[in-house]
């Protein structure tokens, strides 16, 4: 699909160096090509001059993260290396704890909330060698439908005008535009895969029990999980390689052995089965241009050696009412003493999309447990038969913000704006399973467009290597919001 | 299935000790009424065939 960037770059290097995959920024460190004090400034720089814009950022950690540089800048002169990520920033959604800093969870409720530890995937990227730039914006409680977020209205790097994605909205922004070198979000209904699609990033929804959700503020335990959103696959591999594996503080974790996901990326697409779901392709909520650019992308995978056919999922299209009836009302069930309390304190959208999932009689949400089950078996039984599930990860580009901060005056209009588009992403979630989102395409507009690949338990691999190989034939990685035309927001 | 008012999302919330503005109570009922007819509609799926157990990292496909 034909794209125009816009806008002016002032300085071609700096942009290069800060758009560069974290992979190839740990490579350009160990050549001494580039110090971890060069990048962590070229990146406070960038938030300084676009964050105000797009508030992808809640807390940004200045003063330690250059403290963090000149350490890690002693190290390397004496060629002590702590890890592969040694003088990376990165930048995670402030659902995740960390010790000493403000995480809020999205909340008014948890303004003042100072975790004593580092959640386990913090303390990993920290082991190996990552340097914790700041704390990134999202949904209330990682809710999705915020109408007013405490801590500014993320803005999408491809047009400030339209929603960002969520509820990871501030990696997902953060991976787009370039304000850190890797970004972690947490991944319930869509959370990460989401923000990937709006924002023209690679986001990654692991297994379930694939990584520790230690220290991640809870929205539904059965399918809470957290993943990275990069720029690139090569980093969303390398990332995951390190965040990935059992842990003593997440009983729910598993203990299979972590692969090396970089290692696997050469195989590429060729030899692998995919099935093209049609519900998803082809439904009728399904943008014209999206289904387009997900058809390309299909053939693409087909002309790299997979073998590509139509398939279907009869029972998507109650996923996403299915999977909010489950997820919020176990939300609601965790908030019913703050519901209670302090109910002010809330957004609106999330206050009422909590107490209406709160009232839901019991009766119905049990046959929306055995649902799950259902959905759950048709997804597993088709990765039987096939490697990869391929869908649009959204039926839609981003929409504008101002289409979802309306009050919602009908039941036709609420099932519209809350469950339609989670048929997409929710099949993964309510079935366990790992899925990505790629960028496929752009909109005549400037939008990016997502594609989803969803594969079978602990097959992460399986996906790394097709996305890899589509993200180098399509080319689309070397594509870069223009941000000087931003227009000034508060 | 009728479809509940805000004056029954208002008796509801209050068997919970949730108190609701008048905003909140008309905006909640056409949430809780879209619940509703999402979940009817899954009565004619074979539903009992299965357990409601929810997912395992090590699954079986």
């Amino acid at each position: 699909m034909a794209y125009e960037p816009r806008g002016i770059r002032v300085n071609r290097t700096e942009d290069d160096l800060v758009f560069a995959g974290a992979a190839r920024q740990a490579a350009l460190m160990r050549e001494k090509r580039v110090s971890p004090r060069e990048l962590v400034t070229a990146y406070l720089k960038r938030i300084a001059q676009l964050d105000g814009r797009l508030r992808a950022f809640i807390t940004i950690c200045r003063e330690s993260a250059l403290a963090e540089a000149s350490r890690a800048e002693t190290e390397a002169a004496k060629g002590e290396w702590r890890g592969p990520l040694h003088g990376i920033p990165f930048a995670v959604k402030d659902q995740l704890d960390t010790a000493g800093i403000l995480t809020t969870s999205g909340s008014a409720l948890l303004r003042d909330n100072i975790p004593p530890d580092d959640s386990t995937v913090v303390a990993r990227l920290k082991a190996a060698g990552g340097i914790l730039l700041g704390k990134l914006n999202l949904t209330e409680f990682a809710l999705g439908g915020t109408i007013r977020f405490p801590y500014g209205q993320p803005r999408n790097p491809w047009n400030p005008d339209h929603d960002p994605g969520g509820s990871s909205s501030g990696s997902g922004i953060a991976a787009a535009a370039a304000l850190c070198s890797i970004t972690l979000g947490e991944d319930t209904g869509g959370s990460v895969r989401s923000p990937a699609s709006y924002c023209g990033a690679v986001g990654l929804r692991p297994t379930w029990g694939r990584v520790s959700r230690h220290g991640c503020f809870p929205a539904a335990w059965s399918m809470d999980q957290v993943g990275p959103l990069t720029r690139t696959v090569e980093d969303s591999a390398l990332v995951l390689s390190l965040i990935a594996g059992y842990d003593t503080k997440d009983p729910t974790t598993s203990h299979s052995a972590v692969p090396d996901y970089r290692a696997a990326l050469a195989a590429g697409a060729k030899g692998l089965r995919i099935g093209v779901v049609t519900e998803l392709v082809d439904g009728a909520e399904t943008h014209a241009e999206v289904r387009s650019a997900v058809r390309e992308a299909a053939r693409g995978l087909a002309k790299l050696g997979a073998a590509v056919e139509d398939m279907s999922l009869s029972f998507v299209h109650h996923a996403g009412g299915v999977f909010m009836a489950l997820c919020d009302s176990e939300a609601a069930g965790r908030h019913r003493l703050w519901l209670g309390t302090r109910p002010e304190e809330y957004d609106t959208g999330t206050r009422r999309r909590l107490i209406a999932a709160g009232l839901i009689p019991a009766m119905s949400l049990h046959r929306a447990a055995r649902a799950r089950a259902v959905i759950r078996e048709q997804v597993l039984s088709a990765l039987t038969k096939y490697d990869l599930l391929l869908a649009p990860t959204s039926p839609h580009p981003a929409p504008p913000i101002a289409s979802h901060t309306a009050p919602v005056t009908s039941k036709e209009e609420a099932a519209r704006r809350f469950f339609g588009r989670r048929s997409y992403t929710t099949p993964a979630s309510l079935a366990g399973v790992p899925a990505i989102s790629v960028p496929c395409g752009f909109t005549a507009g400037g939008l990016p467009i997502g594609l989803q690949l969803i594969a079978r338990p602990l097959a992460e691999a399986s996906i790394l290597r097709a996305a890899s190989a589509w993200e180098k034939a399509a080319g689309l990685a070397s594509r870069r919001p223009s941000l000087v035309d931003l227009p000034a927001h508060a | 299935m009728a479809d509940l008012g805000p004056d029954d999302v208002q008796r509801l919330a209050a068997a919970l000790s949730l108190s609701l503005s008048a905003e909140d109570a008309v905006e909640i009922a056409h949430r809780l009424n879209a619940f509703l007819d999402a979940l009817a509609a899954l009565d004619p799926l074979p539903l009992d065939r299965v357990e409601p157990w929810p997912t395992s990292p090590e699954g079986s496909a």
